[in-house]
């Protein structure tokens, strides 16, 4: 199977996730498409790094990948600490910050 | 770790522990500031960490010092400190000594822990120091993470306050679009070249062959699109304005100026250095973005009424200006770039330091009410704020003003006279806005404001009742960089040597 | 031989000084600087050598390096003038300043210091940049004077004097480093002083566009007709003794500029826009005058004839001839004393009428004949009376202009008639009439004596002698708008053309040749990149 169908799948996945992000309410569901904007990445280097025949893609979504579990991690930390403050976790209604 | 590679018998990186050495003291720094957090004394929590925080960044300014002039390639390729990720990693080490400073009597080290305050503070600035000096995408990508990830709770740190938060959890979504964008984009890059090393890709560009294939072009756009979040370039501005507002005043100082150079810096390295063979295809994409940017940017900042708003959109106006010099791609709009980088500390430091004054002051919290009559009740605080308001707007005698002659004269240079002139424009729209201040503060007279009125949203919430005196180091801090303001706007020489030494860190262009 | 340095910088200086002293103080000391300063600019005519083409006293220093911009002041015959002009309207402006209750005094002379050195340096800079950073330089103090010690709706006018001024000072700011980029040759070595970029000359399209943000800068400063409208605002807001020096000196940066920089430097694209700029001089003089005419405010009568006065300098300068051009610079002292003694005057007068409004004036001069005698002798120097200064200058102008455009001479003409008829009326309405209901009418004090008297005698001075100022300036006048002249009118034309311009000192006409010749030993005395001699600009028109 060409490599090439394995980018058009990761950047379907990355389009959707962008899609996800702009349209998608709930901050939980909206870093859930941002894994999937990583993720697709990640799929686009393992193809590519299989192309060229080099580990460097490979070493690369590795890293990629603890540094998404990092960045979840925070994520779902500040939204704990919103529902903590009994605030609302609708990214529409977090308008306390407008201009 | 070492004696263990050593007897797996596995060849790890030769490593030069000097050129690391500032890199060390800021990650073995932010370790040991979140330990001595831990103690329960109030005493040291309150006094040493910062203390313990601004020694440490001391230390790595010292080193980078040191570096000065020894450029170096390091980990098998990973990272080069240079002159140029020096310079612009000391303006944000400098950033961060002076959000210290502005932090000691804030909410924020409180609620949130002083010791992860400041480790997180420290962990930015490593971050941003890995960004500047990163030679392939992968220390790219760890450097522009550790310094956004750390920034994102440094935002929300402000736990009892329902902006802080909101403005963390904007900037981590916003930002980590970023992220994946960049990443994405440099995926595609890596897809097209086959390198992920910047070397590489520059040799992969430099047959020609690759200039028009559709998947370096759109490797390219998203890249740029990436970097251009974290600029705060328009279209990728909108968080801007929301996220300075809502984070605490010390964070927004040191991001809008720390995370300006990180990212500019990044900028350079990236597309004048491993991209400069396709720059006729970017080139004329970025100065569309700039004009854009300096338009949206200005524009925006007219009708605020937060000086925190209102300095979010100047902001991304800068970031206008200054992508004017990267897109150039000439060596004198590279040492133009850097030099606005570095006044751009002075005189953003300089107002925010003087906001956070007025916000303890006065209970306005950042609106400009809280500036009526600075010029005599407060002529300390005024004159540095005037400072840098003259100085962002480019008024001669202050460093902006040469800033933007140097920049003016990069982009002629370069051939985009017609983007000078979008430059010279966007600075007409800006007097309105700066200047608004500044008559705010010396043309009205001051008529009982101070704590008349309740706490505003932007604000920090502090000291709601009466007016006291902010604290010395606020006044100090404003005060310094009031001051290199307007020495550096008379004699600039001695900051533009330095810009030059910088300049020199790329090869490839001219 | 006074450092120049010295003398730009020592009102700075010295406010700064008194600045640390107790309120009181701080005016006096401040006023004396101003005298001594006023004292090193008088030494620096008689210092002058007039046989001496190009320029004196020169200091050059590399600014900064990396921008080619150096730190090089000089003074030649051109400046001189004007540099005593602004020397002694600030000393005139310190002084009545320091005789007056001001709040937060220290700041406030500060500003003025400030002010005072920035112009100093604007009419001192050899550099482009230099010029520039000085020019934008002089207008915030204003602002801040304007804004925090000026009349009523202060804020909204002096916003709005920065932001029209600013704006041309932007344009040509960019236009300036256009300049020096666009200039540089190839593999040589960015420079702005003006003697390098002089010698290497620009495209006519470049040099086109460049000259429209120069002019667009100068003319908001002056200001010419289309863009004056932040004048009425401002004129009205701003204390008196700061609109004395304002509209005395500051305008007169803006003429001098294009003697300076743009008729020099752009020569080509001067003579290509020669008529739009001559149908602004005659907008404006129109303009101005009728509505110097039309207006009530004392302020505004005197504003307005300035923006006609300017468009007789602008005329001058344009006319592209030895005699406008000379005219131009003697009109440019004279208007200077003039406004400045006028804006001085109307206080004394508001003093006494508790308006400046001259329809609550009149009947001044029964109880204050030195103040009426005073007002006479400036407002006849002001409709260019004969044998007053301000005649010889209109006549030199037209003169020029005659030479260059002779229908619009004839027009612009129509302006002198009105000048007589908007001063006179303003003396007679303030001065005589019947008694207006809130005046009180009393003789001139002393203390404004001290401040009008020097400026009157000045003006009486010049009347009898109006050489002093056109001898020194002749040369250099002659040979700053040859190049643009050798254009216009091709010098084998010109040679055979009479220039009168009642000048014995030296022959009328210096050919252009001769007078970009004068020139050229001073650039190769700089220390920017050497120039082959041979590359003047000067002779060498299409």
């Amino acid at each position: 199977m060409p490599i090439v169908w394995y980018v058009v799948v990761s950047a379907l996945v990355f389009c959707i996730g962008t899609y996800g992000v702009l349209t998608r309410r709930n901050p939980l569901v909206i870093l859930l498409c941002l894994e999937l904007m990583l993720n697709a990445s990640n799929l686009a280097l393992i193809a590519f790094a299989r192309q060229h025949g080099n580990a460097d893609g490979q070493i690369f979504a590795i890293i990629v990948l603890v540094v998404a579990a990092c960045e979840v991690t925070i994520g779902l930390g500040l939204i704990v600490a919103l529902y903590r403050r009994r605030l609302p976790i609708d990214v529409d209604q977090m308008n306390e910050l407008q201009g | 770790m070492n004696a263990l590679l050593a007897v797996a018998q596995i060849k790890g990186p030769h490593l030069d522990w000097a050129g690391l050495s500032p890199l060390i003291a800021l990650l073995g720094g932010a370790v040991t500031v979140l330990l001595l957090g831990l103690l329960r004394n109030r005493l040291v929590r309150r006094i040493c960490v910062p203390l313990l925080t601004m020694l440490v960044l001391a230390a790595a300014a010292g080193l980078s010092i040191w570096r000065w002039h020894h450029a170096a390639t390091l980990v098998s390729g990973a990272l080069r400190v240079d002159d140029l990720s020096l310079l612009l990693g000391l303006v944000a080490i400098a950033a961060a000594a002076a959000c210290v400073l502005l932090s000691l009597r804030a909410a924020a080290p409180a609620v949130a822990g002083e010791g992860e305050y400041h480790a997180l503070l420290l962990s930015t600035v490593s971050g941003m120091v890995v960004l500047l000096a990163a030679q392939n995408f992968v220390t790219l990508f760890l450097g522009f993470e550790l310094l956004s990830i750390p920034l994102y709770v440094l935002c929300g740190s402000e736990l009892r306050r329902r902006g802080s938060l909101e403005s963390g959890l904007k900037y981590l979504i916003v930002g980590s679009v970023g992220s994946a964008t960049l990443l994405y984009g440099l995926a595609l890059i890596y897809g097209a070249t086959g390198s992920t090393d910047f070397s590489g890709v520059a040799a992969a560009l430099s047959s020609g062959s690759l200039a028009s294939d559709p998947l370096l072009l759109t490797g390219v756009a998203l890249t740029a699109a990436g970097l251009c979040f974290k600029c705060s370039v328009a279209p990728f501005h909108q968080w801007t304005p929301d996220v300075y507002q809502g984070a605490p005043t010390p964070i927004t100082a040191f991001q809008a100026v720390a995370t300006k150079a990180a990212a500019f810096g990044i900028f350079l390295r990236l597309f004048d250095g491993a991209l400069i063979n396709a720059q006729p295809s970017w080139g004329p994409i970025l100065a569309a973005l700039a004009a854009i940017t300096i338009i949206v940017g200005n524009v925006g900042a007219l009708g605020q009424s937060s000086l925190k708003r209102m300095l979010a959109y100047s902001s991304v106006a800068q970031a206008g200006y200054m992508l004017g010099g990267v897109l150039v791609s000439t060596r004198l709009g590279l040492q133009a770039t850097v030099f606005y980088l570095a006044i751009y500390l002075f005189m953003n430091m300089a107002a925010f330091a003087v906001i956070v004054a007025r916000e303890r002051e006065t209970g306005e919290g950042d609106d400009i009410a809280g500036m009526v009559g600075l010029g005599s009740s407060r002529p300390l605080l005024a004159w540095p704020m005037t400072l840098a308001m003259l100085s962002l707007a480019g008024i001669p005698a202050t460093a902006g003003f040469i800033g933007k002659v140097y920049l003016i004269d990069a982009l002629v240079d370069g051939g985009y006279a017609w983007l000078a002139v979008v430059l010279v424009v966007g600075s007409m729209i800006s007097l309105a806005y700066y200047l608004r201040v500044v008559a705010a503060m010396w043309m009205r007279p001051s008529a009982g404001v101070a704590g008349a009125r309740p706490i505003m949203a932007g604000g920090s919430a502090e000291a709601p009742t009466a007016t006291r005196l902010s604290g010395l180091e606020v006044s100090v801090v404003a005060a310094l960089f009031g001051a290199a303001t307007l020495v550096f706007g008379i004699v600039p020489s001695p900051l533009l040597s330095l810009a030059r030494d910088a300049g020199k860190a790329l090869t490839g262009i001219f | 031989m006074i450092a120049l340095s010295l003398v730009i910088w020592l009102p700075l200086a010295v406010s700064l000084l008194a600045a640390l002293l107790p309120g009181q103080w701080s005016g006096r000391v401040a006023a004396a600087g101003s005298l001594v300063t006023l004292g090193f600019a008088v030494s620096l005519l008689f210092g002058f050598d007039t046989h001496v083409g190009g320029l004196q006293d020169v200091t050059d220093k590399v600014w900064i390096g990396e921008l080619g911009t150096h730190y090089k002041i000089g003074v030649d015959g051109l400046n001189l003038a004007l540099v005593l002009l602004a020397a002694l309207l600030f000393a005139a402006a310190f002084v009545a300043a320091a005789m007056r209750e001001w709040e937060r005094p220290s700041t406030f002379f500060v500003w003025l210091g400030l002010a005072q050195s920035a112009v100093f340096g604007a009419l001192l800079a050899q550099d482009l940049l230099l010029f520039v950073a000085f020019f934008d330089l002089m207008l915030i103090p204003f602002y801040f004077l304007t804004g925090g010690w000026g009349g009523p709706n202060r804020v909204a006018a002096t916003t709005k004097l920065v932001i029209y001024t600013l704006v041309g000072s932007l344009l040509m700011l960019a236009a300036a480093i256009a300049t020096g980029v666009l200039a540089e040759p190839s593999g040589g070595h960015l420079s702005f002083v003006l003697s390098d970029l002089r010698a290497l000359g620009l495209s006519k399209g470049s040099q086109e566009w460049i000259f429209l943000c120069f002019a667009a800068a100068f003319l908001v400063k002056m200001p010419a007709f289309p863009l004056h409208a932040w004048m009425p605002d401002g004129y009205r807001a701003m204390p008196l003794p700061v609109l004395a020096v304002f509209s005395g000196v500051l305008s007169k940066v803006g003429a001098y500029g294009f003697l300076r920089i743009v008729l020099p430097l752009f020569p080509q694209a001067s003579a290509h826009y020669q008529t739009l700029m001559l149908l602004i001089a005659l907008a404006s003089i129109l303009y101005g005058s009728v509505m110097a005419f039309t207006q009530t405010d004392m302020r505004l009568i005197v504003g307005y004839s300035s923006v006609a006065q300017l468009g007789f300098i602008t005329l001058g300068i344009f006319a592209l001839r030895p005699a406008g051009a000379q005219g131009a610079v003697l009109q440019m002292v004279n208007h200077g004393l003039v406004t400045a003694a006028l804006f001085f005057i109307i206080g004394v007068i508001a003093a006494r009428a508790g308006s400046e409004d001259i329809r609550e004036m009149g009947g001044i001069a029964f109880r204050a004949p030195v103040l009426a005698a005073l007002f006479l002798i400036v407002a006849l120097a002001t409709l260019a009376m004969p044998g007053s200064s301000n005649f010889v200058g209109e006549f030199l102008i037209l003169l020029g202009a005659f030479q260059a455009k002779i229908v619009i001479a004839i027009v612009a003409f129509t302006g002198v008639v009105l000048a007589s008829v908007y001063a006179l009326r303003a003396f007679i309405r303030a001065m005589h009439n019947r008694l207006g209901e809130s005046v009180e009418s009393h003789e001139i004090g002393l203390r404004d004596v001290v401040v009008i008297a020097p400026l009157v005698l000045v003006i009486l001075a010049i009347a009898l002698d109006p050489q002093v100022a056109l001898i020194r300036g002749q040369r250099t006048v002659t040979a700053s708008i040859s190049a643009a002249q050798a254009i216009v009118n091709p010098p084998s034309a010109a040679a055979g053309v009479p220039i009168t311009t009642g000048t014995p000192a030296s022959p009328g006409t210096v050919s252009p040749p001769a007078g970009a010749a004068q020139q050229l030993p001073q650039r190769n005395g700089g220390s920017g990149p050497s120039s082959s001699a041979g590359s003047s600009s000067g002779g060498s028109g299409p």
